[in-house]
């Protein structure tokens, strides 16, 4: 901000030193440090941000401060509620269950990021290509974008999940196949707009190769909506995961993840309510600090969408 | 503008076969062979297996069982379910898309008049205890799970008939004697649909209508002196029905998918548990009607809106 008292100094030197005119003393503050700032500001995206992390911090360290392994039976102690010896209790193999929520939260975690990545770097991909050559290529990413809109995920998904969902890996690959296109329209987007900006123009016309143009020009201005989608992403893919899982398509036993865990707990629902409630409740508090955190980034990344205010 | 409709149609035509073209091998290639399902039966013989391969033409490729599948279904024959004692699909889908319908339907209408309700009264009084608390909730109900939150309800439910014999819902299956055990049935299940769906329609409908709250219109009908009844009944409702109406129109296209879940926690006899059955038993003519039936739905009211869109907001041009 320009000092009030700039224009008195002015007419006392006739020099004027052109960095202390109409503020440009101050070095303008970079995008990613006004983001930073507003992100910051955002109390509900810093406690998503901050939940986040300790429930992975949670997951990644926990289970080694455990004394029973998830997949450990003991007959003796069967079907318990939560104890002091068992803190979310056990399960009807009398496993212990606050260390099966811990794997199964990795599990759940783990496809969670395989999918925010695997789905926004293909849909960033693609998205890039067909939104920057338009044309052909434009036509044929867009017709599959449209059919995979036209069609309804759930169903398809489960007919898909049948012959694909069984191990973490590939649940995360069957849900990547089906959330690319989320990532490729909003990047098709964006370049469709900014290819037609004035300074990729420029860029164009001082002879900068196409791409050039792309990593340097378009692709920084799109990092902002792409890191949007990725984290929202990963919330989507966790409740497409659990609900999988809890349909008996995807995540499947031996293996486990916090949708299986809330399968097999179905049938207690009368006796052992807690076997349901702690495994769902970490999806949804997974879920909402990820949207949190999605929102928050949204607001910081792009101040001109501000759905959520 | 019935040019255009008359164009999507056409176009949505393509989309449908094609839909239909990868549910088709994607049924027969990852769900199996038919006959695996014999191999767990004691009392079926050569002819059993025979039957399958004569019923699904499982000696002929996959292109040409398409087609004649494909046949069948434009002359309104969906084929016959193997895990259901040679039932005819038709039969099967249209008494399950019933039961749907007795869920989506009731829920399709409270979420309609909710959204519509909270949307504008958190427009109006924003940043207010209200608006807080039911954007908290919204965000709630945009993380829960749907068959977690279908599982609280029941759980809450069942422990309130334990402790105090407090019996109005039905926690499983559809029951429909009597009008009053029907609600009883429907109850829980058209909750679960409803948080859900009304969670991302304020959501959307709050923004949406914050935008008419600060728009120029709005400002002049307040520089005339209406009272504020008026503003908001005669100039921010109507107009906030418009992106509203629209959002319903798809909504309840994922409504009737989304239904897979909720009556899966349910137990209840719809679409979405026939879907799930025919899967696990590889019938494969059932999955094709659902999944043909849910896309062909959700491309119509994809249409549908569009249209709604014209027509409702003279300002959109449909061409």
């Amino acid at each position: 901000m320009t000092d009030l008292a700039a224009p008195e100094k002015e007419a006392v030197t006739p020099v004027v030193d052109i960095g202390e005119v109409e503020g440009l003393s101050e070095k303008p503050e970079s995008f990613g440090r006004q983001a930073w700032d507003r992100f910051r500001r955002h109390k509900v995206a810093i406690a998503g941000a901050v939940m986040l992390v300790l429930i992975i911090l949670l997951f990644i360290f926990a289970p080694m401060f455990t004394p029973y392994a998830p997949d450990e039976p003991n007959v003796l102690e069967r079907n318990q509620g939560p104890s002091l010896n068992h803190p979310f209790g056990t399960d009807d193999l009398g496993r212990d269950l606050m260390a099966r929520v811990f794997t199964g939260g990795r599990v759940s975690l783990l496809i969670a990021f395989v999918v925010s990545l695997l789905a926004t770097t293909l849909g960033t991909l693609l998205g890039a290509i067909a939104g920057y050559l338009g044309g052909f290529t434009d036509t044929a990413v867009s017709q599959v974008i449209n059919l995979f809109l036209a069609v309804p995920l759930l169903p398809v998904l489960l007919v898909f999940a049948v012959r694909f969902g069984s191990n973490p890996i590939s649940v995360a690959l069957l849900l990547s196949l089906f959330l690319w296109i989320r990532a490729a329209r909003v990047v098709r987007g964006q370049f469709l707009t900014l290819k037609s900006m004035e300074f990729v123009q420029a860029a164009r016309a001082m002879g900068a190769k196409p791409m050039r143009i792309i990593g340097r020009h378009v692709l920084p201005n799109t990092l902002g909506p792409i890191l949007v989608e990725a984290t929202l992403l990963a919330g989507l893919a966790i409740i497409l995961e659990s609900t999988l899982s809890f349909l008996g398509l995807g995540v499947k036993p031996p293996d486990t993840s916090l949708g299986v865990l809330v399968d097999e707990a179905k049938g207690f629902i009368t006796d052992r309510p807690t076997r349901i409630l702690i495994p769902g409740s970490m999806i949804t508090l997974i879920v909402l600090s990820i949207n949190f955190l999605g929102d928050g980034l949204r607001d910081a990344l792009d101040p001109t969408s501000r759905v959520g205010d | 503008m019935l040019a255009y409709a008359l164009r999507r149609i056409l176009q949505a035509i393509p989309i449908i076969l094609l839909a239909t073209v990868i549910a088709f091998f994607a049924v027969t290639w990852a769900n199996g062979d038919p006959r695996a399902r014999l191999a767990t039966c004691t009392t079926c013989d050569e002819s059993a297996y025979d039957r399958i391969v004569e019923l699904y033409e499982l000696d002929k490729p996959t292109y040409q069982r398409y087609v004649s599948w494909l046949g069948d279904v434009v002359t309104g024959d969906l084929g016959i379910s193997t895990s259901q004692g040679e039932r005819p699909v038709n039969e099967i889908f249209w008494e399950r898309f019933r039961n749907t319908l007795l869920l989506a339907l009731p829920a399709f209408v409270i979420v309609a008049v909710l959204s519509l309700v909270l949307s504008v009264y958190q427009a109006i009084k924003q940043y207010s205890f209200g608006d807080y608390a039911l954007s908290a909730f919204s965000y709630f109900g945009l993380s829960m799970p749907t068959f977690f939150f279908g599982l609280v309800l029941q759980a809450i439910v069942i422990q309130l008939n334990n402790s105090f014999g407090w019996k109005f819902f039905w926690t499983q299956g559809l029951h429909d004697e009597n009008f009053k055990e029907l609600i009883a049935s429907i109850t829980l299940p058209v909750l679960t649909l409803v948080l859900i769906s009304v969670a991302g329609e304020t959501r959307f409908g709050r923004a949406s209508m914050l935008e008419i709250k600060n728009s120029e219109y709005i400002r002049t009908a307040r520089a005339k002196g209406l009272s504020e009844r008026r503003v908001v009944f005669r100039h921010m409702l109507r107009n906030a029905l418009i992106p509203l109406v629209t959002i319903w129109a798809l909504d309840f296209a994922a409504l009737l998918s989304g239904a897979v879940i909720t009556e899966s926690v349910f137990s209840w006899p719809g679409l979405g548990r026939m879907l799930l059955d025919g899967i696990f038993a590889t019938d494969l003519d059932v999955v094709m009607a659902v999944v043909t039936a849910l896309s062909i739905m959700a491309v119509l009211f994809n249409l549908f809106a569009d249209l709604l869109y014209g027509v409702l907001d003279p300002r959109i041009r449909l061409d």
